[in-house]
């Protein structure tokens, strides 16, 4: 067995799993919005990971419609998503520093009763 | 021709109606100058409406000139029988027609004179409706053919004459002489009313049936109806006595005799036409021509009643009047003086010679306060004649006619002639019916001298007070030189209706009135009796004293004496008076004379306090026992409310705040698990992913 080479799905789970406690650390910690991006990002690819790994090892071609490239293809999507979902969110930064010269999300509290 | 007549008659009772509401009802834009105009034009032809129908009267022949009447159901009240109603309609009898030219003719005259005395008045058309509406009134009064008619038409009369006193009623006089009026008139016809119910009472239906062609006005139809139920004047029972008495009170209230007198003075506060009309032609009258119809049916104890009231108001009258200084009191005085001698005409029998001396009388007075009210016109509202003096120059006209006047009521004759002014014809049957009254009288005990010497001692006061006044007025020398200086006669529309009515005065002696209304009396003295002596019924009479008095007094020269007094005293003004009333004794009946004998006063005390006390007594119930329950019946309602209010507040109220704080205690106990902090949230999130996660491989691990 390569010990390079024979990498199998427990790998890949315990990487997206380290991704995504990472990314769950850094959004419990961060007050600053830029920081809890990066954290939901990191959780994001923690998914995807987790999608490529399950197409790669999981996956049985047992109909003939079926291309195999499934977690590819939500793959592809979440990291489209993460790009459309980080223009948005920086834009909502950009607002809340306009109006509030910050950008920590403690002070984001108007909405509260 | 009755027809034509009673058509005549009607429409001289309805045009001054109509033009009065014409007035009324018309704007101020369209009809202000021209309702003084319309009235005017119309009483004229109302005038004109009688004249024509007195002279188709006097047309027929004699024998066929019986009373003519127009009866017209008005409430049909067959609960008295078929036939009964209340009627309207119409009365012509001669005594009607003697009295509708006169009551016509003055107000017609009053009418232009007030064109000029109301000139520039705010309510200017308002007057003429009141004064037609007043006239219209009156002839109501005259033409009734029922019982019930002459009442209506009696309160109408009292209604318009407490509008015309009050006229200006912006100032507090007019407003309490006008009061004063009306609530004597209404005391007056209280006592009407119980006449009226006694009869009523004791006679029923008949009371309501209206005057026949047969037995002439209502009362001699009643008298009939008393005859035919056997109750004899001569011996009458005491109810209708008492009766004749409450009916004539009626007549004290409008004629303003001895003890309802004290609001004819006060009436002076009203615009000086209205005086003038007021003490000539229509209210005064009223009662005395109520005296005259109702005179069929009074009994000797009535007429001895109706004399000494006539007597009383007559002397005392007569003593006001000479110590007076308003011009129109004097003449006021004067007034009911005079309407004193026509009720003791009534009272005595000189049934003729009473209303003959309300027709020459009205002439007289009537032009005697136009004058009077013509110089209080151009002296600036000054009516203290002891600011006059003098104004004979500037005044011609008005002098004149006051001069005729005075003459007229102080009865002047040329000594050993028949030719004498109206007044004289008049007056002297009544003191002629009043001296044989006095004797029939003092025959049967009772003070009949006193009849006697009334009425002599007060025709010769006559003159002299009214003496006093023209000399005080127009003669001697002006005592208030500025009045004087500004005086002026009065405009045409004032000057020409004095000098009509002056004419009249001269002239309402010889004009046959007196014949006319003896075509009244036929029927009326028939049935009327004026006194007894037990045993004996005397008759009532007329004029069988004429000669005696002719001689002894008023063809004398007692006039020329008293009137030449009366003027050379007061020629230099009030000098020669003055010291005359600081003569003991003579002081005395001055100071009573000038407090109106203390009536007001009496009155005061006797009605008006004890009003205040039983005012004040019923206050006192109302304040402390009405009030009492009232304020105690609120309290309790306040308790119950308060205790209602505390339910509310704590049980009701109490529960619904209890939900309320309980929704709110929940509400922070689970917001406490939301603090709006992101990362709590996040950390739940994935503590309690992390917990699912945990128990489904639990589970999986548990199951396998």
């Amino acid at each position: 067995m390569n010990p390079v080479f024979d990498i199998s799905l427990h790998h890949f789970l315990i990487v997206s799993f380290a991704l995504a406690g990472a990314g769950v650390a850094t959004i419990l910690t961060k007050r600053n919005a830029i920081g809890i991006l990066i954290g939901v990002e990191l959780l994001l690819n923690a998914a995807g990971v987790n999608f490529i790994a399950f197409n790669k090892f999981l996956w049985h071609n047992t109909t003939s419609t079926s291309t195999g490239l499934d977690g590819m293809v939500f793959t592809i999507f979440i990291i489209v998503v993460a790009a459309a979902e980080a223009a948005v969110a920086l834009a909502i930064f950009l607002n809340f520093y306009n109006n509030f010269s910050t950008v920590d999300v403690e002070k984001a509290d108007e909405l509260k009763g | 021709m009755p027809h034509s007549i009673i058509t005549l008659m009607l429409i001289a009772l309805l045009a001054p109606l109509v033009s009065s509401t014409v007035c009324i009802l018309a704007t101020r834009r369209l009809l202000f100058k021209g309702a003084g105009y319309l009235t005017t034009a119309v009483m004229a032809g109302a005038l004109a409406c009688s004249i024509i129908a007195l002279f188709t009267w006097l047309g027929t022949p004699v024998d066929q000139r019986h009373a003519l009447v127009l009866n017209i159901p008005w409430i049909p009240l067959p609960g008295f029988g078929p036939g009964h109603a209340l009627y309207l309609g119409i009365l012509a009898d001669p005594l009607t027609m003697a009295m509708m030219p006169m009551v016509t003719g003055i107000s017609t005259l009053v009418h232009i004179y007030s064109i000029g005395y109301m000139h520039g008045d705010k309510r200017y058309n308002l007057f003429f409706a009141y004064l037609s509406l007043f006239t219209f009134s009156m002839l109501g009064i005259v033409l009734a053919n029922s019982v019930i008619m002459l009442f209506v038409f009696w309160e109408l009369v009292g209604l318009t004459s407490y509008l015309l006193i009050g006229f200006w009623f912006e100032k507090r006089g007019p407003q309490l002489a006008c009061k004063k009026a009306f609530v004597m008139n209404r005391i007056g016809d209280a006592g009407f009313l119980v006449g009226f119910g006694i009869l009523f009472y004791k006679l029923g239906g008949a009371m309501l049936l209206p005057a026949t062609a047969d037995s002439g006005s209502m009362f001699n139809v009643l008298a009939n109806v008393l005859a035919a139920e056997g109750h004899s004047l001569a011996n009458p029972p005491l109810w209708l006595t008492v009766a004749g008495i409450g009916l004539f009170f009626g007549a004290i209230g409008k004629s303003a005799q001895f003890p309802l007198h004290t609001w004819l003075p006060d009436a002076m506060e009203g615009p000086t036409p209205v005086s003038s009309i007021v003490h000539s032609a229509t209210m005064v009258a009223a009662g005395v021509y109520l005296t005259g119809r109702i005179y069929p049916i009074l009994t000797p104890g009535a007429h001895l009643f109706i004399s000494t009231i006539g007597l009383v108001t007559l002397v005392m009258a007569a003593f006001m009047a000479m110590v007076m200084t308003d011009i129109k009191r004097v003449l006021a005085y004067s007034t009911l003086s005079q309407l004193g001698y026509m009720v003791l005409g009534m009272g005595v029998g000189a049934w003729t010679f009473a209303l003959f001396h309300l027709i020459t009388h009205a002439f007289f007075k009537c032009c005697l306060f136009q004058c009077s009210g013509s110089v209080i016109h151009a002296a600036h509202h000054q009516q203290d004649m002891r600011h006059y003096g003098g104004l004979g120059k500037k005044m011609p006209i008005t002098m004149a006619c006051y001069a005729i006047c005075t003459l007229a009521i102080a009865g002047a004759s040329i000594p050993f002639t028949t030719i004498a002014m109206s007044g004289f014809f008049s007056k002297d049957g009544i003191i002629a019916g009043s001296i044989s009254y006095g004797d029939v009288m003092a025959h049967a005990g009772y003070l009949g001298k006193l009849f006697w010497l009334g009425p002599i001692v007060i025709a010769y006061v006559t003159p002299f007070y009214m003496g006093r006044s023209f000399a005080l007025t127009f003669l001697g020398k002006p005592r208030d030189q500025h009045l004087h200086d500004h005086a002026h006669e009065a405009p045409l529309a004032m000057w020409f209706p004095q000098v009509c009515l002056a004419i009249m005065a001269i002239a309402s002696g010889y004009l046959g009135w007196k014949t006319l209304i003896l075509g009244s009396e036929a029927p009326m003295l028939a049935q009327g009796v004026a006194a007894i002596i037990p045993g004996e019924v005397i008759e009532a009479h007329h004029s069988h004293g004429m000669h005696m008095t002719h001689a002894l007094l008023l063809s004398g020269f007692g006039w020329i004496i008293a009137l030449g007094a009366g003027i050379l005293m007061y020629v230099p003004g009030m000098a020669i008076s003055s010291r005359i009333v600081k003569i003991p004794g003579v002081n005395l009946l001055y100071t009573w004379a000038l407090n109106k004998f203390y009536f007001d006063a009496l009155y005061d005390v006797f009605t008006v306090s004890m009003g205040k006390f039983v005012a004040v007594v019923c206050a006192a119930v109302d304040k402390y026992l009405v009030d009492g329950l009232v304020n105690l019946a609120g309290s309790t309602v306040r308790e119950i409310a308060m205790l209602s209010g505390k339910v509310d507040k704590h049980i009701v109220d109490g529960g619904v705040n209890g939900v309320a704080a309980m929704a709110q205690g929940a509400g922070d106990m689970l917001r406490s698990t939301q603090p709006g902090k992101i990362r709590i949230y996040v950390l739940m999130f994935f503590s309690s992913a992390a917990l699912v996660t945990l128990l489904v491989v639990i589970s999986a691990i548990a199951l396998r």
